[in-house]
């Protein structure tokens, strides 16, 4: 059976700086790219440091943060989401350090209830086709399995 | 005024709408035909040719050979967004006042609406760069970006809706009087409020009307302009900024854009101050984009920019004349250069029926959140 390219979502294309991010991904773990020597998070990933030009390496996070900012999307224009509209996305300010930021779709939550400011807390998802796991966020400090 | 001094001497444009049926290439070559016959020139004399685009455009090089041009002692073709619309004019000017060619063309060309639409992310399948991050969470359009920062604005200084809606109604009625702009028809703040949501919290009418078209400019020497058909008109001062990479994500603060940098460069380098202008063509490829820009600026204050256009301040008789042609959001997006086109049209005094008396300056701005730049413009002394 063949897949209709304009339903899936825009896919990764992993690069040498990315594909620590990715390859954590897939085995169920969120990593960011982190400075070996200052400890700086750096998100879009880099090969060197931004401060120092040290090398950096992919950290565990704790994926909990706060809601900057978020938008309703209610116009479809990206491929793979134009039958699912509306949808919601956040943009998310981590703990580990300010100003370090992911954007991701907010899940399971009716627009009225979010508010700038709310706790929020990552969670992986597949994204069709399945090739590739990528971040989203749940409303509250609770961990999943909780 | 030195005998090198840079100066656009020529305006042209094409048909604007929303299926041209041609190619890039024929409408840049129809608009720099249109601004060399303004001008009182012929291709024979054009020796350099600048573009911005989005690999959705005709180059310098072919454009000014399907003009006739003997050939290209200098050319630019700039890669990348609307902020390039001021830099591309400034770029042209320094390499005419450093020696490099002597008359260009400055052009845009591009079918907004019929071919690649900014605002949609048709047929993109696989994404690098910064955007394998976001563009996967259906998060890839300026549309988004620009929803995305309008709200940590209405937080931080509380704006609303309304004032978003007001810019949008303003440029509307000012669009009435101008013959080019595709969206004529006038709106009221509740027919704003009554339309389609595109991403909460932007409704249709923030959004720039995508379509088709062209409009070129002709800049040359001082020497060379005294002989012209047109007064022409100089660059009191240009500054541009990038920051954060250029990313939409890690600009630290969301209620700002690029001209927190830009504006006072831009008034330091001219000795102008905003009370000094007396047209305003603020990039508006969304309402969002005008607000923070015209805060910015210091044309009002945070939070103000509603009032300030409610109460007349932002139109004829006001303090100054934002976007009298309509803009990006009426007039229609040939991406920020139709901007310069209707400033020198304004400053040469031949804007018609929506002429800003006594016009002697202009503001151009260019671009949006994290990169962008402007220009003052004037009639050369």
């Amino acid at each position: 059976m063949s897949v209709d390219a304009a339903q899936l979502p825009p896919q990764p294309r992993p690069d040498p700086d990315s594909e620590g991010f990715w390859s954590a991904t897939a085995s169920g773990r969120i990593e960011l790219c982190r400075c070996r020597d200052c400890g700086l998070w750096h998100h879009p990933p880099l090969e060197r440091c931004r401060a120092c030009a040290a090398e950096t390496r992919f950290d565990p996070i704790a994926g909990t943060g706060s809601l900057r900012s978020f938008i309703v999307v209610r116009h479809a224009a990206v491929p793979g989401y134009l039958d699912a509209v509306p949808y919601i996305v956040g943009m998310v300010e981590l703990d580990e350090q300010p100003g370090l930021r992911l954007v991701g779709r907010l899940l399971d939550v009716d627009p009225q209830h979010v508010e700038v400011g709310a706790r929020v807390r990552a969670e992986l998802v597949d994204l069709p086709p399945g090739d590739f796991v990528v971040i989203a966020f749940r409303i509250g400090e609770g961990k999943p399995d909780e | 005024m030195k005998q090198r001094t840079p100066v656009i001497v020529g305006i042209g444009r094409t048909a604007y709408g929303r299926r041209s049926g041609r190619t890039t290439l024929a409408m840049a070559a129809e608009a720099a035909r249109e601004a060399l016959a303004d001008a009182g020139l012929d291709a024979t004399q054009v020796d350099g040719a600048a573009t911005y685009q989005a690999a959705d455009s005709a180059s310098p090089m072919a454009v000014a050979d399907a003009i006739g041009s003997p050939g290209l002692r200098w050319n630019i073709d700039l890669m990348g967004g609307g902020n390039y619309a001021s830099s591309v004019v400034t770029n042209a000017a320094m390499a005419i006042e450093c020696g490099l060619c002597d008359t260009a063309i400055v052009y845009r060309s591009l079918n907004g609406r019929s071919g690649r639409r900014f605002g949609r992310a048709d047929g993109v399948h696989e994404v690098g760069g910064a955007l394998q991050f976001t563009a996967p969470q259906g998060y890839m359009t300026p549309p988004q970006w620009m929803a995305m920062w309008a709200r940590e604005h209405q937080q931080v200084y509380g704006s609303t809706c309304e004032d978003l809606g007001a810019i949008a109604v303003t440029q509307r009625r000012h669009a009435v009087a101008n013959e080019h702009a595709v969206q004529r028809d006038p709106i009221t703040i509740d027919d704003y409020l009554a339309a389609r949501w595109i991403n909460e919290p932007l409704r249709l009418y923030d959004c720039a009307l995508e379509i088709d078209g062209a409009v070129a400019l002709v800049l040359t020497t001082a020497e060379r302009a005294a002989d012209l058909r047109r007064p022409p008109v100089g660059l009191h001062a240009h500054a541009e900024f990038t920051g954060a990479g250029g990313s939409w994500e890690r600009w630290p603060d969301l209620t700002t854009m690029y001209s927190k940098e830009v504006a006072p460069a831009l008034w330091d380098r001219s000795g102008l101050r905003p009370a000094d202008v007396d047209v305003a063509c603020m990039y508006d490829c969304f309402t969002y984009t005008v607000m923070v820009t015209l805060e910015e600026f210091g044309f009002c204050e945070r939070g103000e920019v509603g009032d300030f256009l409610r109460s007349g301040r932002g139109t004829y008789g006001g303090d100054v004349v934002v976007n009298p042609h309509g803009g990006l959001l009426s007039e229609g997006y040939i991406h920020g250069l139709n901007h310069t086109f209707e400033a020198v049209l304004q400053l040469r005094g031949d804007a018609g029926e929506r002429q800003v008396e006594g016009a002697e300056v202009a503001l151009v701005t260019a671009g949006a959140g994290p990169y962008g730049g402007a220009m003052l413009l004037g009639v050369a002394e």
